[in-house]
């Protein structure tokens, strides 16, 4: 009876659910078995253990792929967070046409495909007539190889990315902005706390659980990183990164041993690994909320 | 009423099934984005239709695919079963479309067709579909030789006579010193790009070494030869634009008038010519220099015809063999300008009236091929970019030419072991 009863729910769950285990179950279990096994997608797939996990985990570029995605990390995501947050409260100050007009206007890059965003850079950052080189240049500063001098990849490369998702980060604060009542700012002005303070000691505080999503979103994008690096240096899947490796990303560096090179159980040993580091990650910040949540 | 709707629609579908019951053989054609788009595609479209004309009931999908996309979309292909039965792609994926099962052996096909078919093909361009004998996984398509661009603008006020090209690399490595002397770049970076890499090597160092024997998994490059191309780099550091032979910016460099060569394939000339009509540009081809007189640089690749295993095997391989005879590849050549590998084609009295087909033959007689041999093993990403990192390293100064090429062939070893 129970059953019979439960059964039109179950009904309706159906469709996704088939959904969710052909296209998301069986790619994963699938990808776990073959991660064992050296398989290049046409031929019997042969037991191997964790050789693939070793020969990523002790290949050069899966060193550099992690050292480049470690750096990048630790600027992004704060920086990309703390301008956001600064144009949230900007455009919260304004009202009517202008906070608008702000809104879309910062939201603008978040809605352009990514090799749009990455030509428009590229050509901004292009040697001696490039945008910032010849703003630079006004100021009598020589020519900067953004995409090439590897001193300064990975800095064009963060430029871009804040600049890509500040938007989209700043439309989520504006909207945990937009929901802290007035009169919390009105007993902070009464009792003399200037604008710094009220931020530091009201906004800052009534937007934790916001924040906390923008903070893990932040990394488990940053983690996933592809699209923008594989875009500036013009990459392909038989040569990635840019010029040494310096925007070399473990998801290039799995795409690559995929497509270029035909290893595929080893790439699916690569995607695990970085699964692996993203849960660990996600679980580290939720076990750091709990901790920090009052009891 | 309904019943006659019914009828009516029971009848529509009677004849879509019987249209169905005698419907095309449909064969997949997956080509390079740029051929599937204006002219180009217009030319493939006469192709297909002519083709289809010739065999009723025979009816050709073309499709247009980005360089990645053409790959992993072979590769998943073959994977899945869902290859495209007739396909192009270069020859430097071709080994790893071999170790799919992408590429049928179309060896039995390719020598049953006259020999007056077979005699049309460049030479060396068939040898590197044929890894072994009685083995040939592709017909040879288009393809490229490199070329040097020269801006005789920059040249002229570098007080450069552009009468005779450089002849070997140190007379044009003096050109490139008195156009620096005279404020302008003379070369893009050339450590940048794997392709790059490879033309210098051709310039200063041995064509016969750059390799890879799979069977002891070790590079054919030896270090005196290394050494003389990894020099090269180091000359040319103080000379460069910081851009990349393939970048936009190199280009808009050159027709600025800010950069004096540029060594890239033909598909640049169109932006050149534009700008030698539109502002005004001066410039010139010619073959790029190598190490002693009467030698050339450079680099050349083959982008080839593949046909997919499987029941359209025959009809895709009678469309392959139609799109690379010389009649449509000499049509194809005098729409674009460009070389092919139907060395008959080229041989064609208006193909070979044209000056860039003219350069591009006898630059592919003498470059050096980029990543060989083709169709025996998948050169490993790491073979990449060991070679434009330790160009790289000896153009920053970390080594000198004769240590990273010592350390070059350990890495290049040491990569291909794995």
């Amino acid at each position: 009876m129970n059953a019979r009863r439960l059964l039109p729910h179950y009904a309706m769950v159906l469709p996704f659910a088939l959904l969710f285990a052909a296209f998301f179950l069986y790619p994963i279990i699938s990808g776990f078995y073959y991660s064992f096994h050296e398989w290049n997608a046409a031929t019997e797939p042969r037991f191997i253990g964790l050789a693939n996990y070793e020969a990523v985990l002790q290949s050069r570029d899966f060193a550099r792929a992690m050292t480049n995605l470690c750096i990048y990390i630790v600027i992004t995501v704060p920086l990309g967070i703390a301008v956001a947050l600064a144009l949230a409260l900007l455009v919260d100050s304004f009202t009517g046409f202008w906070a608008n007009f702000f809104r879309s206007a910062f939201f603008l890059p978040v809605v352009l495909p990514a090799f749009l965003a990455a030509t428009i850079w590229r050509w901004m950052y292009a040697p001696n007539f490039g945008l910032v080189n010849m703003i630079l240049g006004w100021f009598g500063v020589p020519s900067i190889n953004f995409l090439n001098d590897t001193g300064t990849m990975l800095y064009a490369l963060i430029a871009v990315d804040v600049w890509v998702s500040a938007g989209f980060n700043m439309v989520i604060l504006l909207a945990g902005l937009k929901n802290i009542p007035q009169d919390l700012y009105e007993a902070a002005r009464l009792d003399g706390a200037s604008r710094l303070q009220q931020v530091r000691y009201v906004t800052i505080p009534m937007l934790a659980p916001v924040l906390f999503f923008v903070v893990t979103y932040g990394f488990i994008s940053a983690l996933q990183v592809f699209d923008v690096p594989w875009l500036l240096t013009g990459s392909s899947f038989t040569a990635y990164g840019g010029r040494r490796s310096a925007l070399m990303f473990p998801v290039m560096d799995m795409m690559g041993r995929a497509f270029g090179a035909v290893r595929f159980g080893e790439a699916t040993a690569y995607g695990f690994i970085l699964t692996f580091v993203i849960i660990l990650f996600t679980a580290l910040m939720f076990g750091f909320r709990a901790w920090r949540t009052p009891k | 009423m309904i019943s006659s709707m019914c009828r009516a629609l029971m009848a529509a579908t009677a004849t879509l099934i019987g249209t169905g019951a005698v419907s095309a053989q449909e064969l997949q054609y997956w080509v390079y984005s740029d051929f599937a788009q204006g002219d180009a595609l217009k030319l493939q479209q006469e192709f297909i239709a002519e083709f289809e004309a010739a065999n009723p009931g025979v009816k050709i999908v073309i499709s247009g695919r980005g360089d990645d996309d053409l790959t992993s979309g072979q590769i998943a292909g073959a994977a899945s079963g869902t290859l495209p039965d007739v396909f192009m792609n270069g020859l430097n994926v071709g080994a790893q479309l071999v170790e799919v099962g992408a590429l049928a052996n179309i060896y039995p096909e390719w020598m049953a067709m006259p020999q007056e078919f077979r005699d049309q093909f460049d030479a060396d361009a068939v040898k590197s579909c044929s890894p072994k004998p009685e083995t040939m996984y592709c017909i040879p398509y288009t393809g490229f030789g490199e070329i040097m661009y020269r801006n005789l603008t920059v040249l002229e006020a570098a007080g450069i006579d552009t009468a005779t090209p450089p002849a070997t690399w140190e007379e044009w490595l003096q050109q490139m010193k008195k156009v620096k002397e005279s404020g302008k770049s003379a070369i893009p970076d050339q450590t940048q790009v794997f392709n790059s890499v490879a033309s210098m090597f051709a310039v200063a160092g041995d064509k016969a070494q750059w390799g890879i024997d799979f069977d002891r998994k070790q590079t054919l490059i030896q270090p005196e030869a290394a050494t003389r191309a990894l020099q090269t780099f180091i000359d040319m550091k103080p000379l460069q634009s910081g851009t990349s032979r393939n970048d936009q910016g190199t280009k808009d460099l050159f027709i600025t008038n800010q950069l004096a060569f540029h060594v890239v394939g033909p598909w640049v000339n169109p932006s050149y010519e534009q700008a030698a009509k539109e502002s005004g540009l001066k410039y010139d081809y010619v073959l790029v220099p190598g190490g002693k007189a009467g030698d050339h640089g450079g680099v050349k690749s083959y982008e080839f015809v593949g046909v997919a295993p499987g029941k359209n095997r025959e009809i895709a391989w009678k469309f392959a063999a139609y799109i690379t005879e010389k009649k449509q590849m000499a049509r194809w050549a005098k729409l674009l300008s460009r070389y092919n590998a139907n060395a008959a084609a080229m041989q064609d009295p208006e193909v070979s009236a044209l000056p860039l087909i003219v350069k591009s033959v006898e630059a592919v007689k003498q470059a050096m091929d980029v990543t060989p041999p083709y169709f025996v093993g998948t050169v490993p990403n790491c073979y990449r970019s060991i070679m434009t990192d330790t160009a790289s390293a000896v153009a920053d100064g970390e080594y000198d030419a004769a240590e990273g090429a010592k350390e070059l062939i350990a890495e290049l070893n040491d990569c291909l072991a794995k």
